[in-house]
């Protein structure tokens, strides 16, 4: 039976979680606990959790994809269109296409040309969004197909939703799809010089991110109804604070596991619902609160997880004059 | 103390981990006094220089200069005392112009109003280099598009600014061309003739004795010769850097070849452009293949090539046991081939990770069930087994790597490959910064692998290792190969040396 | 560490003529600004069109500078753009509660102080910069929708700029301190210990170290030499446009989009271009694209994103060639 590890690094997502969820409770003079609330809060955290998992495996390698939220307006646009113009049914696979597509472009650029992750996903929100701007201005807001609209019943939404999960956390966990994002978030370079396929993995992983924007603008989509003029607004601030505030390092590698994803839904999730619950739902708290959350977890992460083991790589002055453990065979 | 002795060291020790790279070290340099210092690669040469250059400090043992307790924090400290060094690893920036790289550091002496006046700043640069009649270069262009050569010459001059007594050089020779190392053989008898002293490592044994006074040789760190350069020979000199007691149990008993007659992979023509040139060669089923030569003769550019890590510009690697040609690592892995990485934390684990993590990598693919299912169940299994069976000192299968001394992290490194089922297994330095005991347990590794079938390549810094495990042996130099020899030739240290160095 | 590759010997030295690709790079914007004439039927040189894209590139290119120390530090700061609408407040309350003087020290003590702070944070927390930045990006954006909310302060920002106050933003004004700032950060690049201290960190960190050059303090002096920028280019953005627009969800970083676009095209060209000179003119060669399509009616906020978006990848992916080491 493998014996349980607990480090700070593992503790301190779970003790922030516990505190959140106490301070709002408290605040909101148990509101926060209402069968309506608690359904609410459910509902909210279904795309951020979906999108999550499948950016896990994009942090898990120790890159990020800032593009989900536009990813996620433009997927929800194109496939309303295409359902509309030429075929209900469509929605679900122009969805996931899109998605999946925008997702494997990500991916290319930054495992071919090498341009740093969170560069391209932040070229791409700006770029993405102004398109997606531009086929707003003449299409405005469209509705989905009334057939379509039996997506939001509970008793399809939620079990796709578990199912969806369950595939993921099974790819994540379970296969060499998820083992090799964490080897390369952990050490590319070994990676590499083991034969995993490093290129082809990231444009998986970016593909996956992709595909789970594509539920993701189902699920959106359902719930509304249609699209609007804020879709995937700040989404992609959403799912990162979700992964992080979990306990996943910037790195990825081993620190990535799927039930952090969850964990920092529900955290950010009762983040935005208490603020409103407690009147102070304006940008300027919910936006200055997330921040300092968030560089206060990543900091304090990072440090109990360098920590724990010594560092392995050379200390300055022996990187100085080139040497290290293992390099004093060229002296 | 001996009063001529402008630097003398005593007892000193460096360890990096628990590699002890200088052991209780005795050196001494005289004023006016050109000092050789030579050895393998991994004797310790470079790491005794970077303590007298400050550098780093060193962990005991102490220093004397002129007589009195030398410890530099860092080299600016060493510079004002007159010491200063030039590296072996490349120290300009590239993307600041060649004058400025003279002084970087030092540009306060050229400020005026904290404007740094660079006309002043290159007219002093431009005088260094006319007073050390070192070859001119363009100081106002940035060192990004310049040859090594003038880089290093840059580096020379920036050493020599600081008017040293005390003048480092570390394989610097070997980036000059002809007029420009006698140019500095020159200026080094300058350097003797003003009273200062110089130390230089250099790979080139008859250039050692023609230019110095001195020479210490090292070998795994420790002194094991302080020789007149008049009084010497270039063997004497080889002999002492390489020779050690070869005690047969420790490798192999026999002195015949011994190998299948199928061959498991086929190299030829093999070039990486500035690494390795046209290397051939066959690699038999129950082989082991050995590769020795300098640092810079591209055995370490073979293994990788052969793992499909570089992609050379010409030749080809054929795995005959699979009839195909490896163009890729992720190829390599697929097809029962395993690569052990030299530099054990960077390039071959994962060192925040676990044992069990470490173990289980190459070997995802062989352990998925349908659907490609990967039971915790079985990967732990066999990361057990494999810790149980090579005797890996951890509190559990979960411990992170970092945790582990060197010999166990290389039991990890090559275990995790030994667990698969494998045809072709290239070892790049598998016994290095690893303790005796691990060593041997490695090389019985190695022999029961030959015994199953398994064809190895082993490429190795330390010679001994290869004459004792090899069945065959390639010395390359300078990215060729210069001599194959089998276990039954002329297999001794002093025909091979002949031809490595 | 840059390894010794004593068999291989890279590409004959360059000419390092910069004037002549200076010139150059002059004789490029005559020719799209003639091409560019001739498409927009004579809009584009029409005298208001050339007085707008002057003193529209001036803060672009003061922030732009600024990155250029960034990048030297190896740091990208995501949350200039919220510090400039920051600095833009502080410029106007200071400036109507102290004239001139406000306006200038009001910017300058925002800029510097925030930009200070965010290399203390980059530097002493190990958080990589481009979350870090993202973060305080975030809090500093609803920083100022508290001042925005704030009846009082409101106001001040609102009212106060006017004409008298906003001269930095004419001519010629805007080109006198777009030539002042181009001096002072010449000088500071190029001329001072700091400045090549920097470049040396950011080259190879470990031959800086082993010259003895102070890692920590060289970056807390770069954090106040940004500052000074960022500062400036909040002061001269207030001027230009006389109210500052609060940005929430982030869309401050649009603001830092187009310098960071002027910094990555400078970098492609800084072997042949000292980076602090290529910067102007990319400034004008950037802007002069985006002014054209405002011109030509291709709507901003849509496609003219669009267009950025794309630019920035291309700059990236042409940036990176070559780079051998391993990317996140």
């Amino acid at each position: 039976m493998k014996k349980l590890r607990i480090t700070l690094q593992d503790v301190v997502p779970f003790a922030a979680f516990i505190v959140i969820f106490l301070f709002f409770t408290i605040m909101s003079k148990g509101r926060m606990l209402s069968a309506f609330n608690l359904s609410i809060l459910l509902d909210q955290s279904v795309m951020t959790i979906v999108v999550g998992c499948g950016a896990l495996f994009v942090v898990a390698q120790g890159s990020i994809d800032l593009s989900v939220g536009v990813n996620l307006a433009l997927t929800s646009v194109i496939a309303t269109w295409a359902a509309n113009a030429w075929g209900d049914w469509l929605l679900i696979p122009v969805a996931l296409i899109v998605g999946t597509l925008v997702g494997i472009f990500s991916g290319i650029v930054v495992s071919r040309f090498k341009v740093p992750s969170f560069m391209l996903t932040i070229a791409m929100l700006i770029g993405i969004r102004g398109i997606v701007n531009f086929i707003q201005s003449f299409i405005h807001t469209q509705a989905i197909p009334k057939s379509m609209g039996i997506l939001s019943a509970p008793y399809i939404k939620y079990p796709a939703f578990v199912i969806i999960i369950i595939a993921l956390g099974y790819v994540f966990e379970f296969t060499k799809v998820g083992k090799y994002c964490k080897a390369i978030g952990e050490n590319e370079t070994t990676a590499r010089y083991v034969g995993v396929p490093v290129s082809l993995m990231k444009v998986v992983a970016f593909a996956i991110c992709g595909l789970t924007v594509g539920f993701g603008a189902l699920f959106s989509l359902s719930s509304n109804g249609g699209t609007s003029q804020q879709i995937g607004l700040f989404f992609e601030m959403r799912v990162a604070m979700a992964v992080f505030l979990g306990g996943v390092l910037v790195t990825g590698g081993t620190s990535a596991k799927l039930y952090k994803v969850l964990l920092g839904s529900f955290s950010i999730t009762i983040i935005v619902n208490g603020l409103s619950l407690i009147g102070l739902s304006q940008t300027q708290y919910s936006q200055s609160i997330q921040g300092l959350l968030l560089l206060l977890i990543l900091g304090v992460t990072i440090l109990a997880s360098k920590k724990i083991g010594k560092s392995a790589a050379p200390a300055d002055d022996e990187e100085i004059a080139g040497h290290s453990e293992d390099q004093t065979a060229k002296a | 103390m001996n009063q001529e002795n402008m630097l003398e060291i005593r007892g000193l020790n460096k360890y990096f981990g628990p590699t002890h790279a200088n052991k209780n070290l005795n050196f001494s340099v005289k004023k006016g006094e050109i000092k050789g210092l030579i050895g393998e690669n991994g004797s310790g040469k470079s790491t005794l220089i970077s303590q007298i250059a400050g550098l780093y400090p060193s962990d005991s043992g102490e220093i004397l200069l002129d007589g009195k307790p030398y410890t530099p924090r860092s080299p600016i400290d060493a510079n004002e005392l007159g010491i200063s060094i030039v590296m072996q690893e490349l120290g300009v920036i590239g993307s600041l112009p060649a004058g400025v790289n003279v002084f970087l550091g030092r540009t306060r002496q050229f400020t005026k109003n904290g404007v740094v006046s660079l006309k002043a700043l290159n007219k002093a640069a431009a005088d260094v280099f006319e007073k050390w009649e070192l070859p001119k270069v363009p100081l106002n262009k940035l060192t990004d598009g310049m040859m090594i050569e003038t880089r290093k010459i840059i580096e020379l001059a920036r050493a020599l600014s600081v008017e040293p007594r005390l003048l480092l050089l570390d394989e610097i020779t070997q980036s000059l061309s002809m007029n420009n190392r006698n140019k500095l053989y020159e200026l080094i008898n300058k350097l003797k003739s003003m009273g200062c002293s110089v130390i230089v490592i250099t790979h080139d044994v008859e250039e050692l004795i023609r230019i110095t006074d001195t020479i210490t040789v090292l070998r795994d760190g420790e002194v094991v010769g302080d020789l007149v350069s008049a009084n010497t020979t270039p063997d004497e000199i080889k002999h002492m850097m390489v020779g050690r007691e070869i005690s047969g149990e420790y490798y192999r008993a026999d002195m015949v070849p011994d190998y299948g007659d199928d061959i498991v992979l086929s190299v030829s023509d093999l070039t990486v452009p500035g690494e390795i040139e046209d290397v051939t060669f066959d690699v038999h089923e129950r082989e082991i293949l050995g590769f020795c030569g300098l640092s810079d003769s591209g055995i370490h550019t073979v293994g990788k090539a052969v793992y499909g890590l570089l992609k050379p510009s010409r030749g080809r690697v054929r795995l005959n046991t699979r009839d195909l040609t490896v163009k890729s690592a992720s190829q390599a892995l697929q097809n029962s081939m395993a690569y052990v990485p030299k530099d054990r934390d960077n390039e071959a684990l994962m060192i925040h990770a676990s044992i069990h993590d470490n173990f289980v990598l190459p070997s995802l693919t062989e352990l998925q069930a349908g659907v490609g299912y990967l039971a915790p169940g079985k990967l732990r299994k066999l990361a057990q087994e494999m810790t149980d069976k090579l005797s890996v000192k951890c509190t559990d299968i979960y411990q992170a790597m970092d945790a582990l001394s060197g010999g166990n992290k290389q039991k990890v490194n090559l275990g995790r490959w030994l667990a698969k089922d494998i045809k072709l297994l290239i070892l790049d330095c598998p016994t290095r910064g690893v303790d005796v005991g691990v060593k041997a347990y490695i090389y019985s590794l190695m022999k029961e692998a030959k015994k199953n079938g398994v064809a190895t390549i082993l490429i190795s810094d330390e010679l001994t290792e290869v004459l004792g495990m090899s069945d065959r042996l390639i010395v390359m130099k300078d990215g060729r190969i210069a001599d194959v020899i089998g276990r039954d030739e002329d297999f001794t240290e002093q025909s091979v040396i002949r031809v490595m160095i | 560490m840059q390894k010794l590759r004593s068999k291989q010997n890279p590409p004959q030295e360059k000419h390092n003529n910069q004037a002549v690709f200076a010139l150059l790079l002059v004789a490029v914007i005559v020719v799209i600004s003639v091409i560019f004439n001739f498409i927009s039927g004579g809009k584009f040189l029409d005298g208001t069109n050339v007085v707008i894209i002057i003193s529209h590139i001036v803060w672009p290119t003061f922030v732009a500078w600024g990155f250029c120390f960034l990048f030297a530090c190896g740091y990208t700061d995501l949350s200039v753009g919220a510090i400039l609408v920051l600095g833009s407040f502080a410029t106007a309350i200071f400036g109507s509660l102290l004239g001139y003087p406000g306006v200038i020290l009001g910017g300058l003590i925002v800029g510097v102080l925030l930009t200070f702070l965010n290399f203390n944070i980059f530097a002493f927390t190990k958080i990589p910069s481009w979350i870090a930045g993202i973060s305080l990006a975030m809090i500093y954006e609803a920083v100022a929708v508290f001042f925005k909310v704030n009846k009082a302060t409101e106001t001040l920002i609102y009212t106060v700029m006017d004409k008298r106050l906003r001269i930095l933003g004419e001519l010629p004004w805007s080109i006198i301190i777009l030539a002042a700032g181009f001096v002072i950060s010449y000088i500071i690049y190029n001329k001072t210990t700091v400045g090549l201290n920097i470049r040396a960190l950011g080259g190879n960190k470990a031959v800086a170290k082993a010259l003895g050059i102070n890692i920590t303090k060289t970056l807390l002096m770069v954090g106040l030499i940004c500052g000074l920028f960022i500062g400036l280019a909040a002061i001269i953005q207030q001027s230009i446009a006389g109210r500052t627009l609060v940005k929430t969800g982030l869309t401050s970083i649009n603001m830092v989009f187009q310098p960071l676009a002027i910094v990555l095209l400078a970098q492609v060209l800084q072997k042949r271009l000292n980076i602090i000179i290529a910067v102007p003119l990319c400034s004008i060669i950037i802007f002069a694209i985006f002014n054209l399509m405002t011109i030509m009616g291709v709507p901003s906020g849509t496609l003219q994103e669009a267009f950025l978006g794309a630019f920035l990848i291309g700059f990236g992916i042409i940036g990176q060639r070559g780079y051998k080491g391993v990317v996140k």
